[in-house]
Formats: structure tokens, sequence, C-alpha cells
């Protein structure tokens, strides 16, 4: 574990990944405090630009950008958060399940998981949403559900390798029930590879969020990046910063995502960083 | 002999302004772009928006008309109203050929109106239910017979509304899916020429058509770009010269107007009127009570919202009647929600109707559905959402697919107040009275009345203003019935809508009706 440690924090790029994700986190938390006005509240002139009473100006309806800004990082990481656990645990029950008890059942569940796979994701989600109807618990439930398949393959894969495994039949001699050896002897060693696709998943979530609500399919009464990007496109020759601000937002809390992820898998699977 | 003089002046210019030909330059082709492709080109059983604008230049109407929405000969030379109003009689010109050489006659007339239009014909149905029949003692002479008198009819006779079909042509064969239905046969100024799916129709001259030396254009180019700034810069780069309703966003539109070959018109909708309301659910708590809905309407900054959300494009809506109507004085202006104090009104209204603010500043709650039509109908949402939190009403808004928001609004009445937008069209028979009148209570069918909310007196008085003919009296009618409706405010006007045409300055006379780009760009011409 400490190796772990010393090669995750060794590597420079997470640092910075970290550094963003933190700040933002912080931000996240302290929305309120920060920005303590309703980010919809209509505050000044219309398409003020930056630099003026508002740092980061005003947009079609007078609405202050860095205000929606901080609000915007609460939301979009609650929804991409929540939606990214959600898809793990599903991810994870079908997969393990398949993997484990193969035959049959593996059959079956991995035809449902192709199911899902076939349709495109994205597009998957606007039918999602157009039939719930935009809120945020429907875009968590959509993202979630057009996300889980990749998880579910990765722990069918990991399970099927480590249930050969000495200790695994050890503990089948030893008596112990299905649930006890999945939960307590195959899942622990599947983790490197599951935490290091949930985490690439966040990324993912916040990009199919953001599309969303840039359609006009997001949560309407939920101030997020991709609202504000949406509510900005048709401004952009007169009003860069509407979609400039948040879009640089989304950029690099993604691309620290990244270098996250990145650095726990070079850490938690030192052979392939060596490669 | 000056006298002289100004006479011979005089004379001379009738004759030339009667041969408009003469002082126009023919030729050229224009470009107009319409948003989205049109479904079909047959505009005898559908109204969707982008149909009309094509079909219009290829049918004629009975009448045509001026931008006081009085009628002007067109196919039908003059119209007579029996003095009890049960029958129009029209006596039609007699130089009319169709596009495919066959003349136009009585027939025709007959066909239309009655196997088409008052059978299939979305708005139709309605404007024609109470022709009995339509008789054709010449060939150059159709009488409509009318079961009681039904004077709108006579603002409903517009290429665009309802086209002179060919009998012999449409006759043939089940109209709901006609082989013409993409190749239609007119009369009109301009022949269908081709159309390629995805990109554009092309409309050639008529050189046939009857108003000699009419139209001056060769070609009309119909295209359809989905892309809507794609639709902005071909505009601005006078690749295209027409583009109008929806076609280019208000705020590109608004940017367009300072170029300099360019001008937007605001003009053209006269006779379509659209009007942005907010509809109240009148038979459920809280907005049952007239107090409260007036105090919702006085709330909604409605300056704030035509220069923020449709640009400019609009004006404060005074009353259910459309202020397009004042040239034939069926106009009248109902309470003024928009005065200097109207958020203190509107407090004082809501602390009389029982709902004071509580502790944390708040009176009560509802949800505030959005029109599914696009992203100004969401800016306009936000901004209602604001403008009520200032009196202390917490809206939260909630948008849905247009099929949900239909059935929740027209079939289930599952709503506190949904944003709406509806049409007075040519003439509050058609386009008003079917948002309050009672017997347009019909669940299920959608753009009625869907606050259902009525009173007697005002269903007496749009039924008197349906049959009366003197448009004096009518107009005494209907400002009496605005007032009403006004203090009971089941739904809350917001604004007129003014639908931005983009023209480039290279072509003159575009829009030249209340149709606007509805019109059969006859009389269009290059500079």
């Amino acid at each position: 574990m400490k190796k772990f440690w010393s090669r995750f924090l060794g590597n420079p790029r997470v640092y910075l990944g970290l550094i963003w994700l933190g700040l933002l986190l912080l931000v996240a938390i302290s929305a309120n405090v920060l920005a303590p006005t309703d980010p919809f509240a209509i505050v000044g002139k219309p398409m003020a630009p930056p630099g003026g009473e508002f740092w980061l100006g005003t947009d079609s309806l007078g609405r202050n950008v860095l205000a929606g800004l901080i609000h915007g990082s609460r939301a979009t990481i609650l929804i991409a958060v929540l939606a990214t656990l959600f898809a793990v645990a599903f991810g994870t029950l079908i997969g393990a399940i398949a993997g484990y008890y193969g035959g049959l059942i593996d059959n079956v569940l991995m035809r449902f998981t192709e199911f899902f796979q076939t349709i495109p994701s994205f597009l998957f989600a606007i039918v999602l949403i157009a039939i719930l109807s935009p809120s945020a618990l429907n875009l968590v439930v959509a993202i979630a559900t057009v996300s889980w398949p990749p998880i579910a393959r990765v722990v069918r894969g990991e399970v099927l390798t480590v249930k050969s495994r000495e200790f695994v039949q050890a503990a089948v001699v030893a008596g112990q029930g299905d649930a006890a050896i999945l939960l307590k002897q195959v899942l622990p060693n599947t983790l490197s590879p599951l935490i290091v696709t949930g985490s690439l998943l966040i990324a993912t979530a916040i990009l199919v969020e953001s599309a969303l609500s840039f359609l006009g399919l997001g949560a309407p009464n939920l101030m997020s990046w991709g609202f504000m990007i949406g509510a900005g496109r048709s401004f952009m020759r007169e009003a860069w910063w509407l979609v400039t601000v948040p879009g640089i937002a989304i950029l690099l809390t993604v691309l620290a995502i990244n270098l996250v992820g990145e650095g726990l898998n070079d850490a938690l699977n030192p052979r392939l960083a060596d490669l | 002999m000056n006298r002289r003089i100004v006479l011979a002046l005089a004379l001379a210019t009738t004759a030339l302004s009667s041969l408009p030909a003469m002082a126009q330059k023919s030729g050229g082709t224009l470009v107009q772009i319409t948003q989205p492709e049109p479904p079909n080109l047959a505009p005898y059983i559908s109204t969707s928006a982008p149909i009309g604008q094509v079909t219009a230049k290829v049918f004629d109407g009975l009448l045509e008309y001026g931008f006081d929405l009085k009628p002007k000969p067109s196919l039908a030379e003059s119209f007579e109203v029996a003095p009890d109003g049960k029958a129009i009689t029209f006596k039609l010109r007699k130089d009319v050929k169709f596009h495919d050489g066959k003349p136009f006659t009585s027939a025709d007339v007959q066909f239309t109106i009655m196997e088409v239009l008052k059978k299939n014909h979305p708005r139709g149905i309605a404007t024609f239910r109470d022709v009995t029949a339509v008789e054709t003692p010449d060939a150059h002479t159709a009488i409509l017979r009318l079961a009681i008198p039904a004077p709108y009819i006579l603002k409903a006779l517009s290429s665009y509304e309802s086209p002179m079909l060919p009998k012999h042509v449409y006759g043939q064969g089940d109209i709901k899916t006609h082989a013409n239905a993409n190749t239609p046969i007119g009369s009109g100024p301009f022949k269908f020429g081709e159309w390629r799916r995805g990109e554009f129709v092309r409309l050639d001259k008529n050189p046939s058509y009857w108003r000699a030396g009419l139209p001056y254009l060769d070609r009309i180019v119909v295209r359809f770009i989905a892309d809507a700034s794609t639709r902005t810069a071909v505009l601005e780069k006078g690749e295209a010269h027409v583009a109008g309703l929806g076609a280019v966003p208000y705020n590109d539109a608004k940017k367009l107007a300072l170029r300099p070959n360019i001008e937007v018109s605001t003009k053209g909708t006269e006779m379509i009127s659209p009007i942005v309301e907010l509809l109240f659910n009148t038979k459920q708590a809280p907005f049952d009570n007239p107090k409260v809905r007036q105090a919702i309407s006085y709330a909604v900054d409605r300056k704030f919202v035509i220069e923020n959300v449709w640009f400019g494009f609009g004006k404060p809506a005074m009353g259910i009647i459309s202020s397009n109507f004042q040239p034939s004085g069926l106009f009248a202006p109902g309470i003024d929600f928009t005065v200097a104090d109207r958020i203190e009104r509107a407090n004082k209204l809501l602390d009389e109707a029982g709902f004071p603010r509580k502790a944390d500043g708040t009176r009560f709650e509802f949800t505030h559905d959005i029109t599914p039509y696009g992203e100004e109908w969401q800016r306009f949402g936000e901004t209602v959402q604001q403008n009520l939190a200032q009196i202390g009403v917490k809206a939260t808004l909630r948008y849905e697919d247009l099929p949900k928001w239909l059935k929740r609004t027209y079939t289930d009445y599952d709503f506190a107040i949904t944003s709406n937008f509806l049409f007075n069209l040519a003439d509050p028979v058609l386009g008003v009275h079917r948002g309050v009148h009672s017997d347009r209570i019909r669940p299920g069918t959608v753009f009625v009345n869907g606050s259902r909310w009525s009173s007697p007196e005002t269903d007496a008085l749009m039924d008197k203003a349906a049959v009366e003919t003197n448009d004096a009296t009518r107009g005494k009618l209907y400002a009496e019935f605005v007032q009403r409706v006004s203090e009971a405010s089941p739904v809350a006007y917001i604004l007129e809508v003014q639908f931005p045409t983009v023209i480039n300055k290279q072509f003159k006379n575009v829009i030249d009706t209340p149709l606007g780009i509805y019109g059969n760009f006859a009389t269009v011409h290059r500079q």
C-alpha cells in the first residue's frame, strides 16, 4: 500500500488534477457562502461583459455568470458522482454475478448488458430524459442507465480471472458461502480496475450531463455548467463569455479527473505503467 | 393650362400605376429560407407552418387582404353579402387558368370549399362549419349558402388559408393521399418546378398568370438549412434574401437589422397575431381566485421579457384581442397590467385574496409548465419565476416534450400555470373565441379553452359578435368582452409577438400583405 501512495503522489500530473478537484470541491461545498443569491436571480444589466460590476459578466437575462459557475459546480459534481455511484453499484452487481456463476446466468446477464451497449449511449440518454421528463433525479437515472455496461464487463472479466485462483478454491473448500466468497475474496481483488474505470466514468458523466443540459434537456431548476452553455450558445458572437467560462470549467474538471484516473491506473497497475 | 397639366399628370400616374409591369424591373431569382423543410406541399389538409410559405405562391385564394384586413379582389372580382348574412355571392374572374392550362371555374370553388377545406383543413373545418352549400349558377358565379351569418369567412379566403384547387386534378383519388400532394398545381403567380429533398423547392414564373405583367421574378428558390447560424450567415452574405417565422433567431434578426444590405420587417403578422400568454388552471386553488390571477398578471415584467427574451420583437399585450385588429375597429384594451406601481398592486391583491407572506417571505408555491417550443420559452419561464419571487410566489419550472405538455394542458388539465402561444388569426371568431368560450372546453382538443373559465355574459357577447356583420357594432361587443375577460383574467396576456422577417434590400415589396411571408410574392421585384 505504501508503494501505491508513493507511486500515486509521485506523479506531478496527479498533483495538478488533485489541486483543481480539491478547489472545485471547496467551491461546491461553500457555494451558498461564496454566492449567497439564487444563481437564477436577475441581478444586473443583461449581457454585461466580464470585468465590470460582475467579474465574469452577466447572461442574456442579467444573471451573474460567476454565481452560476459556483452553483453550477455543485449541481454538475453532484449529478456526476451520484450517477457514477449508481452505475458502479449496478454494474458491479451484474458483472460479479455473471462472472462468478458463469454458464446460463452469465449468458443471460451478458446478453442483457450487450443490449444496453448496442444503443448509442448519448442518444439513449436523450430518449430516457424525453420519456422521464427533465429533472435532477432523472438525469442521474439516465446517466447511470447508459454508463453501467462497461463496469459490468470489467468486473466480470476480473471475477473470471480471480475466481480460478487458489485462495478462492481454498475458500470454497473451507465451506464459505457464495456471497461471502464474492464479497470477501473475489471483489476486493477486482477493486483496482474498478476504481480506475469508475473515476474516468465521472468525467464521462459530467460530459453527458453537460451535453443534455446544452440540448435543453437538463433539470430546469438547476444551474449547471451545461445549462449555462446551452443558454449562452445563441449569443456566442456577441457574448463570448457565456459559453467560454463554463466551457473552460468543464474542460479543466474533465481533464483533472482524467489525470487523477490515469495516475490511479499507473499506481495500481505498476506493470502497465512500466510498459 | 395648369389645370390641364395636373389632370394629364394625374391620368398619367393612374395609367402608370395600373401598369406596374412597365415601371418595375422584371427577372431575378429570390432565395427564401424556410425552416423546417415542409412535410408536404398540401396546404389544403395541413396547416404546418412551413407548407404555406411555399404553396401560397402556387395557389390563389378568392380574396387578398390589405394591412387593415379589408378584403381585396383576387380570383373573385367582387363579392356581395346577402342582407340577412346567410349568403355570399362571389363573381369570379373569367381569364384565370391553372398551371396545366385548364380554366378556373365556380366548380373548382365548390369542390375546394365543400369537398376539401370543410372536410379536411384543420382550421377550415371550423371556418366553413356553417356553409351548407356552394351553388354555381354559372361558371363564374359561386354562392356560399350559410346556416347562420358567418362574416369571418371573408377573412379566411387568402391563398394561404383557403387555396383554390383545380377540381380536375385534386378531385381524382383520395385527397388525403393525393398524387399531387408534393407537386402542387394551382393558378398562382409561380408554378411548382422541383423539390430536391433536404435542399430546396424551386418555383418558376407562371408566364400566363392572370395579372398581366406579373410576377416580376423569374424564380423563387426556397432553401432548407437545418443549422440556425448557417441560415443567419447565408442571409448576411446575401446568398439568401428572405427568411421569417422562426427561420432566424430573434437575437440574430436584431443583429442582421444593423447590416446595410438588410432590412428587418415586423409587418406581415397582422393576420396571424400571435400572443404569448400564461394560462391559469381556474378550477384549482389558488388560481381559481381572479385576484390571484390578476396579481400574477401584474407581476410579470412585460417590458423586460420583450427586450431580453424576444429581443424587441413584440409589444405588451393589452388584452385578449390583439392590437392588430385596431384598423378594423375590433380591438379594445383591457386592464393595463404594465402600470408603474404594478408590484404594489400585485402584493395588495394577494393580501386581499388571503395569501399573506409567511415567515420566509413566500405566500404559496406552484409548478410552472413551460411551452416546449424552444429556448426563448425557457428564458421566459425563468424570467417569470424571478418576477413572481418579487411578490412572494415561488414557481418551480417543468419542461416536458410537446405531446406530454399538450396532454397535461388540454386533456388532463393537470397544471397550475402554463405558458402558451395562441394565435388570434384573421378574425377574433377564428382565433380568440376558442380560448374562453364555454363550448370550447373540450378535453382532448388542443389550443382551445384550457383555463376552463367561461361566463354566460362573455359567451353571449361572443355569440353575438360572431354573427354580427357590422364592424362598428362588433367592435362595441368586443370592447365589453375584452373588459370582462380582463377582469376575470383566466389568462395573463403578456405580449404580442411581431415575427421578424429578414429581407435583403435588393428586393422590394416582399411584405405587402398582412400574411407576410405567406403572401404570393407576385409583386416582389429587384431594385
